[in-house]
């Protein structure tokens, strides 16, 4: 359900639900929107164009690289990049080129600034892995054309800027040799490449900029070796920590000679620290080395002389050195105090002058500061003004000028983790419904503008205007309930541990709150939320009672550190309470049943495969022991490939007596041949979704039985050869194998192959069909496969006589531990494109047909009519057929442009869609 | 960008793009079997000297031609086999989009470079992700020999994904063929199959619908009855006009009192 560059996208269909819902192209936005993110921001240069609009081109740990209008912070152009594609540095050359560095230093790209066109891309290869960077030297010529210096994967390479050829190159073949740093002095033919090599040697390389020809290489051993990072702190001047953390290297390289300077931190600051990091940063003569307490700026005066300027305990971020003017450096410092930010400006030379001081009052639920960008433009006045652009704990991203916030983006909104609905409060007395146009003058101008638009006279500014009045008469995005329930809550957990709430109606942010639990603390390290769930939802105390939502987060990466779990009402964003559990989570089980207050009972699988009841209340041990032995699970270890069933056994037998717990037994485990077959996708059915017809009448007056079971998992497997990507195994050597299972019985109810088949696959459960996506290996395309699966006992209920009788079996209770007769119809398609998520409509009562939702690689959303995917099409359909709706075979699947519900609309990096009742 | 022309097809696909220049001026083809040359020789040189530097050798031809290049270059390249050897067994492959001009859509609200700016060329399913060139160049730098499909996602337009064999014992070889139709490309050109329309289109208001419409087709029938009709008496032959009226006088005027039972008697 998480959704990478943004999508959350629900389709209502009108309670009238015509078979075609293709749009006019002017009835876009009405029934849907559209949201642009971009991720949070990892670098971000701004445009120094004088002319012309002022943007701010930024990276994303989304791999995303955008250019954004720095008046309003609206997207002009962005590009999602591959998902390993890795952006390491970003930079504007000449101007008018963006040029990005990404997949560690492998791949050079220049974009044109105005519209976001790639202009040239370059591969750059190495003889080994090293950090990669990416200088843009301004002054740095070569025969007319503006030189971009490129160091990656031990290689300094020089590349014009125009065309992307490569000048010249130079390896750095030394096996122990890691770069620290790569240094152009302004106004110099030289590069420095710095760097330590076996961990104790530092290596200084001078090469002259014209040809890649190695002037000078110095080295120094320092036995105490060195740890983290290093700090430029002139063009000639590097500092760095030792191994143990506490004592200052100061190393500069003057002139080609080496000299160092050892300072331990405790001569600096009085109270000892313990082991201090270097913070990277630019700003010429001023450094910065943080403990786990205390932030220290430390200035460097001449001759590798050290002086405290600063000591803080607040959280403090410094921004990179702007130069404002030929030998004066600005840099930009946030700290933080209660609900505000203190941003000061300073001169690198000079720390006591502030060159501006502002403070802005900041909203708490966005957390620290992490990042900050400076950027300065000449005031009226002649005298600099500054901008600063920061990123948040949230991901959000903000635009700060004269003391206020000019913009913001909510980008923590582009790594959503998982997404959950709820209703909306239910609409009291009191509440006005309508509002009537307040004039006659509106409303003349009102019925003018949409008689233009009927006679396609209206020009762009007024259909916006018409599209706004449409918007605002529509009731679409009230705060209240709808009778049919189309209005809801998303609620949406993003990865920076931050929740919102976004209306259906328009998608715009109801409220966001920054959840407390998901906090870094000293219990807790790096919690990472994981899922959300409906904890609480009132429907007879619906008027005095508030919904509520579960979130389930753990402490770090590995599944066995102990999770959290925090509630939050959906109406006002308040955290009700947190639990920090000792032990950790590992399957969530939501159960059927609910206590007197409505709320939902879970099971919590941990580890060691103990069961854990929550809420802990003796009422919902009461109806958790009633339906003590109607409990099973299934989980799936698909490194081993082992399916295994699971049921509850008794209450836990430990050392502390804890009702809640229990122990769990093994019922059955599927065990899959590990050389000859791997699990690639395992589907059940959603669990809330609702079957409206048990039966389906086909053409014979003959009715087939569904076989509805909440049971059912469909897993596929592939040769583990094919596992790998498309194209890496011969037809022969592949196969792709589809079960379905019972996770009850651990019962294997049918079983096919398909041959010179591969994966990735991706596949969607509802009711009694799954309908699964892979790739043909043999006619190298893309293969959609349905399986529909009846039931047979029930088969013989169509003779009336016994219906009269009472002789049918439709009273007698179902068993999954009675062997099933079903019966199994399926049938492949072709389909065109490769698919990034699969999901299927579902509707509160189910009456609706169902389309399938393809997230294909474009990045669109199709909707695809299910009958498409029936198995009982045949080339040449009889009249009955043809009457009951069975459309005739074809060897691939129609794409009709009208279905595609993102119109002529991208979702960059679709992720998954998902479908909410309603 | 990058090629080789270390095997003999590929050399082919340079005498062939210079046939195609000859009609211009003699120098210049010379310049160009001249550059052919010092193209093939670096080839040739920088492979001895290391794995990965055969990818670019057209820098070096560029870097030798700065008169004819850009016409020169465009052409090389549009003749060039698509594949290059880049360190032992990885390879590149190349190729062009063409989005054809003033194709419907394209003269219709949208700019078309923006869109350009928007296609993205998709190995294998993701794997990989690349742009176009202004020009419409791709490339794919650093792909293990085998099968690979490329697609390509462009707003308004139905790509076929397309089958590109990559092999490692001759790797000048082309072998790329569309998936839906099972056509194969000489080539690695890549063409749109048609145009995506996601809109249904609003008919414009015009004469001719509001005509169509059941309440102008009756208007228009009575329009016809009212003034059509006494033309068409008006442009009756007068012969045939007479006779009809002395055949109606012969059987005499059929009056009120002819109708009614008595005045059969008269």
């Amino acid at each position: 359900m998480a959704i990478r560059s943004f999508f959350l996208f629900i389709l209502f269909f009108s309670s009238s639900l015509s078979p075609v819902f293709s749009l006019y192209e002017d009835q876009v936005g009405l029934m849907d929107w559209h949201q642009q993110y971009i991720g949070k921001v990892k670098q971000a240069v701004f445009s120094s164009q004088r002319a012309g609009r002022k943007r701010v081109v930024v990276s994303t740990e989304e791999n995303v690289i955008a250019s954004l209008d720095l008046r309003h912070g609206e997207i002009f152009w962005r590009h999602l990049l591959g998902a390993d594609d890795v952006i390491d540095g970003i930079d504007i050359g000449l101007g008018k080129y963006v040029i990005t560095l990404s997949s560690g230093g492998s791949i050079l790209r220049s974009w044109n600034l105005p519209d976001g066109q790639m202009v040239w891309e370059s591969s750059l290869q190495g003889p080994k892995h090293s950090k990669s960077f990416l200088l843009v030297p301004t002054n740095l010529k070569f025969d007319k054309d503006n030189v971009l210096v490129v160091f990656s994967n031990g290689r300094l390479h020089a590349i014009s800027c125009i065309d992307g050829e490569v000048l010249w190159k130079k390896d750095f073949e030394a096996e122990s040799f890691e770069v620290q740093q790569v240094i152009q002095p302004p106004g110099s033919d030289l590069i420095y490449v710095v760097g330590f090599a076996a961990s104790y040697q530092f290596e200084m390389y001078q090469i002259n900029a014209k040809n890649g020809e190695l002037l000078k290489h110095e080295s120094a051993s320092f036995s105490s070796g060195f740890s983290g990072e290093v700090s430029l702190v002139s063009t000639e001047t590097v500092v760095a920590l030792d191994s143990t953390g506490s004592i200052l290297l100061t190393i500069s390289f003057q002139d080609g000679k080496i000299s160092s300077q050892q300072t331990p931190i405790s001569n600096l600051v009085e109270d000892s620290l313990g082991p201090a990091v270097i913070i990277p940063s630019s700003v010429s003569g001023i450094f910065a080395i943080k403990t786990d307490a205390v932030t220290v700026f430390i200035r460097v005066i001449g001759e590798g002389k050290l002086e405290v300027v600063e000591k803080t305990t607040h959280e403090i971020a410094v921004s990179d050195a702007l130069s404002i003017s030929e030998d004066q450096q600005a840099f930009a410092l946030i700290q933080h105090a209660s609900s505000e930010i203190h941003l000061t400006v300073k001169l690198a030379h000079d720390w006591d002058g502030n060159l501006l001081k502002e403070s802005v009052k900041m909203d708490r639920q966005r957390g620290l500061v992490h990042k900050v960008f400076i950027n300065n433009y000449i005031r009226t006045d002649r005298s600099y003004g500054f901008r600063v652009l920061i990123v948040m704990e949230d991901h959000s991203l903000l635009l700060l000028q004269q003391g206020e916030i000019v913009w913001s983006r909510e980008d923590g909104l582009a790594s959503i983790i998982d997404v959950t609905t709820s209703e909306l409060p239910v609409e009291r007395n009191g509440v006005s419904v309508a509002k009537v146009e307040h004039n006659l003058f509106e409303w003349l101008k009102g019925h003018m503008l949409k008689l233009k638009g009927t006679l396609m006279l209206a020009s762009p500014e007024d259909m916006a205007a018409i599209q706004s009045m449409r918007l605002k008469s529509s009731e679409k995005s009230k705060m209240t309930r709808d009778h049919n329930g189309f209005r809801k809550l998303l609620i949406v957990l993003t990865r920076a541990g931050k929740l919102f709430a976004l209306h259906t109606g328009d998608g715009r942010i109801v409220w966001s709150h920054l959840l407390r639990s998901l906090h870094k603390s000293e219990a807790c390290q790096s919690p990472i939320g994981l899922n959300l769930y409906q904890w609480q939802v009132p429907h007879h105390h619906a008027m005095d009672e508030n919904p509520s939502v579960l979130v389930v987060s753990r402490c770090g990466p590995s599944s066995d550190t102990p999770g959290v779990l925090s509630f939050v009402d959906t109406y006002t964003g308040k955290e009700l309470s947190s639990l920090s559990l000792d032990h950790a989570v590992v399957q969530v089980i939501p159960l059927p049943y609910t206590d007197s207050t409505e709320q939902r009972l879970h099971l919590l699988i941990n580890a060691d495969k103990h069961a854990h009841l929550y809420p802990k209340t003796s009422e919902a041990l009461s109806i958790f022991k009633r339906e003590f032995l109607n409990i099973y699970w299934y989980s799936v270890e698909d490194q081993n490939g082992i399916i295994k069933g699971h049921a509850l056994k008794c209450k836990c037998t430990g050392e502390v007596a804890d009702e809640f717990c229990f122990d769990t037994r093994d019922l059955w485990s599927v065990v899959f041949p590990s050389e000859s077959e791997k699990i690639v996708a395992t589907v059940t059915r959603k669990l809330n979704e609702v079957v409206h017809t048990q039966a389906k009448v086909v053409a014979d007056q003959d009715v087939m039985y569904k076989y509805i079971s909440r049971n059912l998992l469909f897993v596929a497997t592939v040769a583990p050869k094919g596992s790998g990507e498309i194209g890496s195994v011969t037809p022969e050597e592949s196969w792709l194998v589809a079960y379905l299972i019972d996770t009850v019985t651990g019962r294997i109810l049918h079983r096919v192959t398909h041959h010179g088949s591969q994966g990735p696959v991706h596949a969607v459960f509802s009711e009694n069909w799954v309908v699964y996506h892979y790739f043909n290996l043999r006619a190298h395309r893309y293969e959609m496969s349905v399986i529909e699966i009846y039931d047979q006992s029930r088969a013989d209920n169509i003779d009336v006589w016994k219906l009269v009788l009472g002789k049918h079996n439709l009273t007698s209770p179902i068993s999954l531990f009675s062997r099933p007769e079903v019966i199994t119809k399926s049938q492949s398609y072709f389909f065109t494109h490769s698919l990034k998520a699969i999901a299927v409509t579902s509707t509160a009562k189910g009456i609706t047909s169902k389309q399938l939702l393809l997230g294909t690689i474009g990045d669109q959303v199709l909707a695809l009519d299910k009958r498409f995917l029936d198995p009982r099409r045949t080339v040449n359909p009889t009249q009955a057929e043809k009457e009951e709706g069975i459309i005739p075979l074809t060897d691939s699947l129609p794409i009709i442009p009208q279905s595609y519900v993102t119109h002529a609309l991208r979702v960059e990096g679709l992720r998954a869609c998902t479908f909410k009742d309603i | 960008m990058a090629f080789s022309c270390k095997n003999s097809s590929k050399f082919n696909g340079f005498s062939s793009c210079i046939k195609m220049v000859m009609v211009g001026t003699s120098a210049i083809m010379m310049q160009q079997r001249t550059l052919a040359m010092e193209a093939s020789l670096c080839v040739k040189k920088s492979k001895k000297k290391g794995a990965d530097s055969v990818t670019r050798p057209n820098s070096q031809i560029s870097a030798a031609m700065a008169a004819v290049t850009p016409l020169l270059l465009l052409l090389l390249l549009s003749s060039a086999p698509s594949f290059s050897s880049g360190s032992r067994n990885a390879y590149n492959i190349n190729g062009r989009v063409k989005i054809p001009q003033g194709l419907g859509l394209g003269t219709k609200g949208y700019a078309l470079p923006g869109r350009m700016s928007n296609v993205k060329v998709l190995l294998n399913g993701g794997q990989n992700i690349t742009f176009l060139r202004p020009d419409g160049y791709f490339s794919f730098h650093n792909i293990p020999a085998g099968t690979h499909l490329i697609e390509v996602s462009a707003i308004g337009y139905f790509f076929s994904p397309v089958r590109v064999d990559v092999s490692a014992r001759n790797p000048g070889k082309v072998q790329a063929a569309l998936t839906e139709n099972r056509k194969g490309l000489s080539e690695l050109v890549l063409e749109p199959l048609r145009e995506e329309q996601y809109y249904e289109i609003r008919e414009p208001f015009s004469i001719m619908s509001l005509l169509k419409s059941p309440m102008g087709l009756m208007v228009g029938f009575m329009l016809a009855v009212a003034f059509l009709m006494p033309k068409l008496v008006e442009n009756m032959d007068p012969e045939e006009m007479r006779r009809a009226q002395e055949e109606m006088r012969s059987q005499g005027v059929p009056s009120l009192s002819s109708l009614l039972p008595g005045g059969a008697r008269n």
